[in-house]
Order: C-alpha cells, then sequence, then structure tokens
C-alpha cells in the first residue's frame, strides 16, 4: 500500500513533466530516460532548454518545500534561504573538484550533497541557536543578514572563485535524479509534519504560549526544524551547483531567497501542496511567457508575469491552496 | 509536606505589586477554588505556577522540588497542567491532533521513525490517538475530533482546553475561569464534569472563577484574594461568612 503510493507520486511527477514538456513544444518524453545517467541522453530528446527549465523546477520545489517546514508549518519567518543553498553549492561543487575529481559520478553525488547538507544544517544550527529568540519580522531580518554574510564570505574566498565564480564543475544533475530528489523531500517533509515533531511545530505556530503549556520546548523545536530545512537547502544547492556547472554568489542574493518565500505565499502558507504549486507557477510562468513575446512582438513578460502575481495576491491572499492540501499530501 | 507549597511568594512589576506573600499549601486529590475580585492577582498565580513569570520573593515547590527558574514546558512536563482565561487552543490543528499534541514529552517516537513510518511510529501514533479519544469522550466531544479547533462553538473550545490540559496527564489541573461565558446548563454540566474528572483521576485541582453557585457547590476549599493578598482561607461556609470576603465583594457598610 504505502509502495504503491509513492510510485503513485513519482509517476505523477512524470506526468507532470510530460505534460509541461508538451505544452512547452518539446520531443516526446520516454519515460526509460531514468536509467541513464549521463545528461547527454537526455538532451538528446528533450530540447536543452526545457530540460533545463524542468531541472530548474525540481530544484525549486525542494527549496520552496524545505521553507514551508520553516514558514509554513513552525511559523517561522524566515529570509536567508538562498544563504543555506549558497552553502550546499559551494560545499558540494569544492568536495567534488578538490577531493574527489576523478570518483564515478555516483560517488561524487553522493558524498557531494551529503556534505552539503551537513555543513548547511551545521551552519543552520549555529545561525538558529543565536537567532531563534527572536520572532516575526526581527528573526527575517537577522536570517536575511546572515544569508548575505554568507554570501560576502564566499565572495571573498579565492579558492571557489571569488568575484569571477566557479567554473567547470562536473554535471552530473539529471531530470531524474531532481524530480526523484524532489519526491523524497516531498515525503520527508510530509512524513515529519504528520508526526509528532510536526504536530507541535504546528502548536508552536498556533499559540506559543499555549505549546509551552503542554510541555514543548519551543526554542527546540525551532532549531530542529531550523537544521532540517537548511539541510534540504544544502542539498538543493548541491544539485544546483552540478546543474548549470557554473556557480556565482549573484544567484544567491536576498532575490532568490524572496522568490522562495514568493513560492510559498502564493502557493498558499501552511500548505505542502501550495509550496509545489508555487514553485510550479513561479518556475514555469516566465519561462511559459517567453512564447507571449515571439506572438506580440514587443516585450510584455515582465509585466504579464508582475500582473500575475498581484492579481494572486489581491484575489486569493491566503495563497492559491489556502489552507487545504491535494488529497495525496492530506494527513489523513 | 504539601503536595505544593507556594511559600511567601510576591510578584512585583514595577512599583506594582500584583501578589504580596501569598502562601498556599495544596494536598494532594483535593478540588481547590481560587476566588477573588477583578485584578486581585488570580491568573498572576498560575502565571507563577507555570513559570511564566519568575517570583521576585518566595518559593514555589512542587513535590518538595522548586519550580522557580524552571521553563514553562518543564514545569508542564512535571504534571502541571493548565487552561487558559481566554481560550489559547491550537485553532487550525482538529480537535484530535490538539489533544495529541499535549503527549508530544511523553512520547518518544524519533524523526527516522516519523520520515520511515516505521513500526514504533505507527505503534505510538495509535496508542496516542486512542488515548486522546478517550479523553475527548471523557469530555463529551468525540464527535467533533476531526473539526478544526477553531470552528467549535464556545463551550467546546473550554471543554477541549480541558481535555487538552489532561493529555498531559497532569498532576495538578489549574483551570482558569472554565465557566466563562457559558449558559447556566453548560456550567452545570461543567461543574459535573470537573468534579467527576478529579474524582477518578484523583488529581488536584486548583480553580479560578467568578461563578459562585460553582466555586461554592465544588470546591472543597477556597482561597481567596484580594489585591494581591490572601484574606481567606477555609470552606464555602467559612468563607461566605468572613467579614473581610464580604467587604472586598460588597464593600463597607459606613
Amino acid at each position: 500500500m504505502k509502495m504503491n503510493k509513492t510510485l503513485l507520486i513519482i509517476l505523477a511527477f512524470f506526468v507532470a513533466a510530460l505534460a509541461l514538456n508538451f505544452v512547452m513544444g518539446g520531443f516526446a518524453f520516454d519515460m526509460s530516460l531514468l536509467m541513464y545517467a549521463k545528461p547527454t541522453r537526455w538532451q538528446a530528446l528533450i530540447s536543452p532548454y526545457y530540460y533545463a527549465v524542468l531541472v530548474i523546477l525540481g530544484i525549486n520545489i525542494v527549496l520552496s518545500v524545505s521553507l514551508a517546514l520553516l514558514n509554513g508549518f513552525t511559523g517561522l519567518f524566515t529570509m536567508g534561504h538562498a544563504g543555506f543553498m549558497a552553502i550546499g553549492a559551494y560545499t558540494s561543487a569544492s568536495i567534488v573538484m578538490f577531493l574527489l575529481p576523478t570518483a564515478p559520478f555516483f560517488v561524487q553525488m553522493l558524498v557531494g550533497s551529503l556534505a552539503a547538507g551537513t555543513i548547511a544544517a551545521l551552519i543552520g544550527f549555529l545561525i538558529g541557536v543565536s537567532s531563534l529568540r527572536l520572532n516575526g519580522d526581527y528573526l527575517g531580518m537577522v536570517t536575511l543578514g546572515f544569508s548575505e554574510i554568507i554570501r560576502i564570505v564566499l565572495l571573498n574566498i579565492d579558492a571557489v572563485g571569488g568575484a569571477r565564480g566557479m567554473t567547470d564543475i562536473p554535471q552530473y544533475t539529471n531530470l531524474g535524479s531532481v524530480m526523484l530528489l524532489a519526491v523524497i523531500v516531498v515525503i520527508v517533509i510530509k512524513r515529519i509534519r504528520d508526526g509528532r515533531l510536526g504536530r507541535a511545530m504546528l502548536a508552536i505556530k498556533e499559540n506559543e504560549m499555549a505549546a509551552n503549556m503542554m510541555g514543548i520546548n519551543p526554542l527546540s523545536i525551532k532549531v530542529k526544524a531550523f537544521v532540517i530545512s537548511s539541510f534540504i537547502a544544502g542539498v538543493a544547492g548541491s544539485f544546483f551547483a552540478h546543474s548549470e556547472g557554473y556557480l556565482s554568489t549573484q544567484t544567491f542574493t536576498f532575490v532568490k531567497s524572496f522568490e522562495v518565500i514568493a513560492m510559498n505565499v502564493i502557493g498558499g502558507l501552511g500548505s505542502l501542496s501550495g509550496a509545489i504549486l508555487g514553485a510550479g507557477i513561479l518556475t514555469v510562468l516566465p519561462e511559459a511567457l517567453r512564447k507571449v513575446q515571439d506572438i506580440t512582438g514587443i516585450d510584455l513578460r515582465m509585466i504579464i508575469y508582475a500582473l500575475t502575481m498581484i492579481l494572486i495576491m489581491i484575489l486569493r491572499p491566503q495563497g492559491l491552496m489556502g489552507n487545504r492540501e491535494w488529497k495525496w499530501l492530506s494527513s489523513k | 509536606m504539601a503536595f505544593l507549597e507556594i511559600d511567601n511568594m510576591s510578584l512585583e512589576f514595577g512599583g506594582v505589586k500584583a501578589c504580596q506573600n501569598v502562601t498556599m499549601k495544596l494536598e494532594p486529590g483535593i478540588l481547590y477554588g481560587l476566588i477573588g475580585p477583578n485584578g486581585a492577582g488570580k491568573s498572576t498565580i498560575f502565571n507563577v505556577l507555570t513559570g511564566i513569570y519568575p517570583p521576585t520573593h518566595g518559593d514555589v515547590k512542587l513535590s518538595g522540588e522548586s519550580l522557580v527558574g524552571k521553563k514553562p514546558f518543564e514545569i508542564a512536563q512535571k504534571g502541571i497542567g493548565r487552561t487558559f482565561q481566554n481560550i489559547r487552543l491550537f485553532k487550525e490543528l482538529t480537535v484530535l491532533e490538539n489533544v495529541m499534541s499535549a503527549f508530544y514529552s511523553s512520547s518518544h517516537t524519533s524523526i527516522v521513525d516519523m520520515v520511515f513510518e516505521t513500526k514504533k511510529f505507527h505503534a505510538e501514533e495509535e496508542e496516542v490517538r486512542i488515548k486522546s479519544m478517550e479523553l475527548l469522550k471523557v469530555m463529551g466531544i468525540e464527535d467533533l475530533a476531526l473539526v478544526p479547533a477553531g470552528g467549535l462553538p464556545y463551550g467546546k473550545q473550554r471543554k477541549l482546553e480541558i481535555a487538552r490540559a489532561l493529555g498531559l496527564n497532569p498532576k495538578l489541573l489549574l483551570l482558569d475561569e472554565p465557566a466563562a461565558g457559558l449558559n447556566p446548563t453548560e456550567t452545570r454540566e461543567l461543574t459535573d464534569l470537573i468534579r467527576k474528572i478529579q474524582k477518578e483521576r484523583n488529581i488536584t485541582v486548583l480553580l479560578i472563577e467568578h461563578d459562585m453557585g460553582l466555586v461554592m457547590k465544588i470546591c472543597e476549599k477556597i482561597y481567596v484574594l484580594v489585591q494581591g493578598q490572601l484574606v481567606c482561607e477555609g470552606t464555602a461556609d467559612i468563607v461566605q461568612n468572613d467579614k473581610r470576603v464580604i467587604e472586598a465583594y460588597l464593600g463597607v457598610d459606613e
């Protein structure tokens, strides 16, 4: 039964990917592609552009869902997700390039992403312990500050390219592995939410005082949420680093953090389905609108994009999903 | 030695003396009442007992162990459950989840158990679910288990708060105006429930209430607090005939 559900979810992702591919005018999408490791095989069948969009979509889903654990479930407003992603990306790229340059790709992948997650979680723990006594907007400001500190520090380390950025990173991330990661992360977060830890997180979000009176230690739960979330953001960073083969600190400015927050808000804060939907919309919409530009001949892309965002905020301020979940993600 | 000892406790906020030299000794298994006019400091005593405010002077001891300096959640884990005057439920969580959340500190599944949904996870979830349902049954709201707590009518929210506090398996239950805002029928129902729970579970209950009918009917011993000071303690008869209590509630005959 459990196995079936998991398979169903994976299947759903591929159907979604297929539909997306079709809508965007790509080539036929072959399920057996999962078996191939080398991105070149994939790219022979889907045009590199659509392929890249789908990879980014997977990474954004992972980021958005990991932020949902903090923002949506625990009620911690953080603005520093890009920082943890940056740590993951640079850690993984450095380890693979400097320590494991000749190892087989799956060893690089495993060691790289696990190290990325661990280091990000460690730094997440330190930042969490030092800043989680703050609440609300103050926490947002502090995490924003930390994320910029991380970025500036990385910018000034010459070994990882400094301002030039890091080039020639092995590109082993492929669509299959990214989608698999996304599915795993979604299931993990869903299960944490439905366990006693998730209940404690939601309790703290709803009423910290009452949670205290129920014997729940708010600080400990918040730190746990912070560590789990930054671990996942670090892994997402690792996959990102090895998808494009090039890293620049410019990618990890606060704009990236806001983008992930926007995904959560558009989809619906507190809804896992919303986080996925939001990631989908914010990734696909700007790309899909490129077609509009071809038709109209003038660049309406960003105008339509911005208007869509504004309309969603006006018409559905609680987000597209509100508090609801898709059936396969609901807790019952 | 008393089960809960409040020893010469004072709490001051700057110049405001919220509680002055309060001394109370609660014996196990007895239903106590705490009454007094508005602003007398009744809820403040609850907040000191649960660790929200540290007392300025004096000590609070549970079974001989001082609670001063302990964090609120640590005190809750030691077995002091409470409800709030202004209801504080987890509104977006269902009624059942509200009660289940109180079992957090007494359950042990790790993150790994949750992620892999191990046997231990299922066993413990099921156990907590059954226990929570029992508590809901005791309060008579088991048919609303899957409704979001925020959507309950007021009286049922009060009952849910008590059910949630019982989820801690408390030795001492602090009820802050459980009958506030209830109609006479609901109040009567709640009165019987409180007494039944207290007797069946043999817990100590300290009850703040303005509904004197309720207090006089069920409380075995009553403390009267006026302007932060205890002025009288004893059974309903003693309290009702005490000069200072009448003075505080009705004023002085000039």
